[in-house]
């Protein structure tokens, strides 16, 4: 199959065309929020206008320079990475374990561990509530507002979305290459360290950024499990809507915010992402 | 194969977070589930009353709608995110300049959590301050008002789970598409495929484990989505999805009991939807071992 | 001459002296009484608003000063601070030492026995009893908040009814008002009665499309994905029609005009439908707007009318970063029927609802005492009219007569007066123990009428069934 230039040329063109396009619908909202985190209340409701006006930077000083803010930040970040970490270290020694070792019921278990994300939120929250509040709690402290509870509980819908990510990586890689491993002396702990971890790279590295971005943008627990001492910061964002008027400028710039660490991340792990990504779809 | 106890020592930890934090409270809400509970009853205690609940619930109009519903939404949208995730995909298996940038940008609506995602569409979508009502009316002379026709709003909850979640399409299909070996493709070329048998015979079938385990993360999360649609439309007709209707029954009503029958079906039918997508799945595997 | 200079000099000087005396001595009260708990910190949930501002940024720094007590605010939006103050009370876990109680809930607390006593509380406790906390005090909204035998279960902190606002740039335009006449035959006013409401609602809006001018007639509360529309619904337009209670019947436990109801009965219907009818002269946004985006839609001259609560009038009329209609906010009594404002003079009714909330402490806190005193702290009158000034509220009787809110009152066009005046014609919310459970039952069929998927007469009737079905099954119904 040959292609002339002119036909590369208007291949080329269509593609770009295409991701021109795709571009400016995936910019066209966070460009709006962006526009609104740069607007006063009063000019809000002037006719829509999707050009930045002016900067006006108030409602980003407003939320910086509150310490509440800064709080919800730390906890976010706190909360969000550890959480990533717990997930990669346990998903690894779980998928492991269910790749290498003929454990009775093993697809039964794998599929069980998956429908741990399946549970509609809402009505497990009265649970979560008593066990945080009653079940865990020794003297005065309780596993309500702390960022532990979230860190444990994150894994509850972030484990089996890793599992599952990891599974296909881990059968990916020979088991002869673990026995080659045993037969040169290493422990259990060596073939994971020297063998598995190196390949498994792309893939745990992925595990982790989209657990990290999960538990960080998670709302509803993180809504009714604390209250003043561990609320991340998408909680927050729900205070600005207030019976006199959602202060939409200040929720705008808070959302902004909260989008750079995450995109920061991405951007750093773009290749990382897609080689992590296969779900051992093809194994080599 | 090796000793099974250092396998269940090394899953142990996993499986005890997931009974105490997943599976203890859905013992709980099971428990619930069969019983008459509303604190603000005249009578607030427990009662057990069978399968009550759930018999009411065959008959809740609301609650059926809301399935409907959902599952308008969950294939509307898994659909458009599936095809549009494969395109792009596809288009990204080539180099061209600027690749990478663009990718990075796709991937940006991933990154701002739902409730936020929800706040940025509302004020895209409500008239007096969105630009979509305002400049549809102008340009094409269309009435957009998410609060007056439940369709648009619906409609509006998908393309908002489209621009969301294509780019997690996106990615997993490139990375399956990448993993694809060349051989075959070049082979069908050389047998004389065109580029539809070539997708059909070739790619699809190489695609079709990630595809399916795509559908499925999907499908999780599509169900049990609350956050994003109740801050853009607040559960209105509409987008009166089964996981904000469960919300709306264990939250202001109160209604335990109930709410938990409802939580219980839901994840029922879930784990039945998805089970048989994971046999399809695992039985392709299974297939290629043998 | 002189001498009486010289006594009135005097008199001065005494008075001042004395003023500071009693400022010092109330230093030394707060320290004494709150010895036992500095160091302790008291938690309270709230939603965002003005006032619960002003509390946690303002009055709870004075009070950890003077008491050495913390306290500890966690703000919260409207449908997670119920949620989160119910699941503590209810599972009496003690995170929260005073709670927010909106004044429709209040019933439903009271039935499950949550709040502590206040009065009784206070009177156990002398020692805790500051001098200038005084429950009497209080304007009529504070029996809202009380039992049968008049104990108080919460200290109130906002309260404010809902107003008719309108623009008087808009209505005092002598052009305008040449053509309103020339159209309907009469001059245009503030709307009176329902008639005249709607014709200005009418008018304006095709003034607005005539004009190219992003106006509309009139705002309506009617978000289809929010409990806000069906409170417009039932606590607004409903009693200004005649429709009190939300058309329940307390003694047979129905909504059925059939038993004794009247949630389907023609006020019902009649109010509904007048109400339905007036979302053509609304702004597009109307079937998206709760509370706050009705305040917004008038702050943003949208609207040259309309229903809005009390406690955005202020900030409408005055604060130019997120109005821009300042100086041109009328407000007036709500429309009501015929023979409803006479009725409610005697005491039979109601014309809307007298809203705002309170702070109570839960049975469930064990802080009760220091957080007794944190309650008097912000009930005493001293702090009541800078509060008030900044948070559009009032609970105090003497607070109206305050300079600071008579000087406000001028720039909001007498609302505080209205509401001083008038405030007796409203009145807090129906006393159900089942007040989120039943509005939910009739969320759906109010905003289905909204969209006109259902005509008056069948939501109201449909909406009358569910609700009796859910009462029989709450164990409050026949």
């Amino acid at each position: 199959m040959t292609t002339t230039p002119r036909q590369r040329l208007r291949h080329l063109a269509a593609t770009y065309g295409v991701w021109i396009f795709m571009t400016i619908l995936t910019l066209l909202p966070i460009w709006w929020m962006f526009v609104v985190s740069m607007r006063s209340r009063v000019e809000l409701f002037a006719r829509p206008n999707l050009a930045l006006t002016r900067f006006f930077t108030e409602n980003y000083s407003n939320v910086l320079t509150d310490s509440t803010f800064q709080r919800y930040m730390t906890n976010s970040v706190v909360v969000s990475t550890s959480n990533a970490v717990l997930v990669m270290a346990l998903a690894l020694l779980a998928t492991y374990a269910l790749s290498r070792y003929k454990l009775t019921g093993r697809d039964n278990i794998f599929f069980w561990l998956i429908t741990n994300r399946m549970a509609p939120p809402a009505a497990f929250l009265l649970p979560l509530y008593i066990m945080f509040t009653r079940t865990f709690r020794i003297g005065d402290w309780t596993l309500y507002d702390t960022q532990i509870g979230l860190i444990l509980l994150y894994c509850v819908f972030n484990l089996p979305f890793a599992i599952w990510l990891l599974k296909g990586v881990v059968d990916g890689i020979p088991i002869e290459l673990d026995d080659a491993a045993m037969i040169d002396g290493a422990g259990l702990g060596g073939v994971l360290r020297h063998v598995i971890i190196p390949l498994a790279a792309p893939g745990l590295a992925v595990t982790g950024i989209l657990s990290w971005v999960f538990a960080w943008n998670e709302y509803l627990f993180a809504a009714n499990l604390t209250s003043v001492n561990a609320r991340t910061i998408t909680t927050g964002l729900a205070e600005f809507v207030t019976v006199t008027g959602t202060n939409w400028g200040e929720l705008a710039a808070m959302s902004m915010i909260t989008l750079i660490p995450s995109a920061i991340i991405v951007i750093l792990a773009q290749r990382y992402i897609v080689m992590g990504l296969t779900f051992g779809a093809v194994k080599e | 194969m090796r000793d099974s106890r250092t396998g269940w020592l090394l899953l142990s930890p996993t499986l005890i977070i997931l009974l105490v934090f997943g599976f203890a409270p859905f013992l709980y809400v099971l428990f619930v589930g069969f019983n008459q509970w509303n604190i603000f009853s005249a009578d607030d205690g427990l009662v057990f009353n069978g399968l009550d609940n759930f018999r009411r619930l065959v008959f809740d109009d609301d609650f059926l709608h809301s399935v409907g519903l959902t599952m308008r939404f969950a294939i509307f949208a898994i659909g458009s995110q599936i095809v549009l995730g494969f395109v792009l995909a596809q288009m990204l298996t080539r180099n061209f300049p600027g690749k990478s940038l663009f990718r990075v940008i796709h991937t940006l609506p991933l990154m701002v959590a739902p409730i936020a995602v929800g706040a940025i569409w509302r004020l895209l979508v409500i008239p007096g301050f969105g630009p979509a009502p305002f400049f549809l009316d102008r340009w094409f002379d269309l009435t957009y008002q998410i609060g007056t026709y439940p369709d648009q709003a619906l409609w509006t909850s998908v393309i908002m789970d489209v621009w969301h979640w294509t780019p997690f399409v996106t990615l997993t299909m490139l990375a399956g598409l990448t993993a694809i070996p060349k051989e075959p493709v070049e082979q069908a070329k050389v047998d004389g495929a065109n580029r539809f048998q070539v997708f059909w015979y070739v790619t699809l079938p190489f695609l079709r484990p990630v595809l399916l385990t795509t559908v499925f993360i999907r499908i999780m999360d599509a169900i049990r989505t609350v956050d994003e649609v109740w801050m853009l439309a607040g559960g209105g007709p509409g987008t009166r999805f089964t996981g904000i209707y469960i919300w709306r029954v264990v939250f202001p009503r109160t209604d335990y009991g109930y709410g938990s029958s409802i939580s219980i079906i839901t994840l029922y039918l879930t784990i039945v939807l998805c089970w048989l997508l994971f046999i399809a799945i695992s039985g392709r595997r299974k297939g290629e071992v043998e | 001459m002189k001498k009486l200079f010289t006594l009135v000099l005097l008199l001065a000087f005494v008075l001042l002296a004395n003023m500071s005396l009693v400022t010092a001595d109330m230093h030394d009260w707060w320290a004494e009484a709150a010895a036992p708990y500095a160091g302790t910190t008291i938690r309270g949930v709230s939603e965002s608003t003005p006032p619960s501002n002003y509390v946690a940024d303002v009055l709870a720094a004075q009070f950890t000063e003077l008491t050495g007590i913390n306290v500890e605010f966690e703000t919260t939006s409207w449908d997670q601070m119920y949620s989160k103050a119910i699941n503590d009370m209810e599972a009496n876990t003690g995170i929260y030492d005073f709670v927010y109680i909106e004044q429709d809930i209040i019933y439903s607390y009271l039935a499950q026995d949550y709040l502590v006593n206040l009065t009784q509380f206070a009177a156990d406790n002398m020692d805790l009893a500051y001098a200038d906390y005084d429950e009497s005090a209080f304007t009529s909204f504070a029996d809202y908040f009380k039992n049968a035998d008049g104990d108080l279960f919460g200290v109130p902190m906002e309260a404010f009814v809902k107003v008719y606002l309108y623009r008087k740039d808009l209505f005092e335009n002598a052009d305008i008002q040449a053509a309103f006449e020339a159209e309907y035959g009469y001059p245009l006013a503030p709307a009176e009665t329902f008639e005249q409401y709607r014709d200005n609602a009418e008018f304006f809006t095709a003034y607005g499309e005539s004009m190219d001018m992003d106006l509309w007639g009139t705002t309506v509360q009617g978000s289809t994905g929010h409990p806000a529309s069906t409170y417009e619904f039932l606590e607004s337009i409903g009693p200004s029609f005649g429709l009190y209670n939300w058309g329940i019947n307390l003694e047979t436990g129905s909504a059925q005009s059939a038993n004794g109801g009247a949630l389907d009965g023609e006020t019902a219907i009649e109010a509904l439908s007048y109400w339905t009818g007036l979302l053509p002269f609304a702004p597009p946004e109307a079937t998206s707007s709760t509370w706050d985006e009705v305040a917004s839609s008038f702050a943003a001259g949208r609207a040259a009318q309309g229903w809005v609560y009390g406690e955005n009038a202020a900030w409408i009329a005055t604060d130019e970063s997120r109005s821009a209609v300042t100086g041109n906010v009328g407000v007036r009594l709500p429309v009501t029927a015929p023979g409803v404002i006479e009725a409610a003079e005697m005491g039979e009714g109601y014309i809307g609802y007298y809203d705002g909330g309170a702070f109570g402490v839960p049975h469930s806190s064990r802080n009760k005492e220091a957080t007794l005193l944190w309650l008097q702290f912000i009930g005493q009158s001293s702090v009541q009219a800078e509060w008030a000034a900044a948070g559009a509220r009032i609970t105090h009787t003497a607070t109206f007569d305050d300079p600071l809110i008579a000087e406000q009152d001028t720039k909001v066009d007498g609302y505080y007066t209205l509401l001083e005046e008038q405030g007796p014609l409203f009145a807090g919310a129906p006393p159900f123990p089942f007040h989120a459970q039943v509005r939910e039952i009739i969320d759906p069929f109010v905003q289905r009428a909204i969209l006109g998927e259902l005509t008056a007469e069948e939501a109201l009737s449909q909406a009358a069934a569910a609700v009796d079905e859910e009462l029989s099954r709450l164990g409050y119904g026949m």
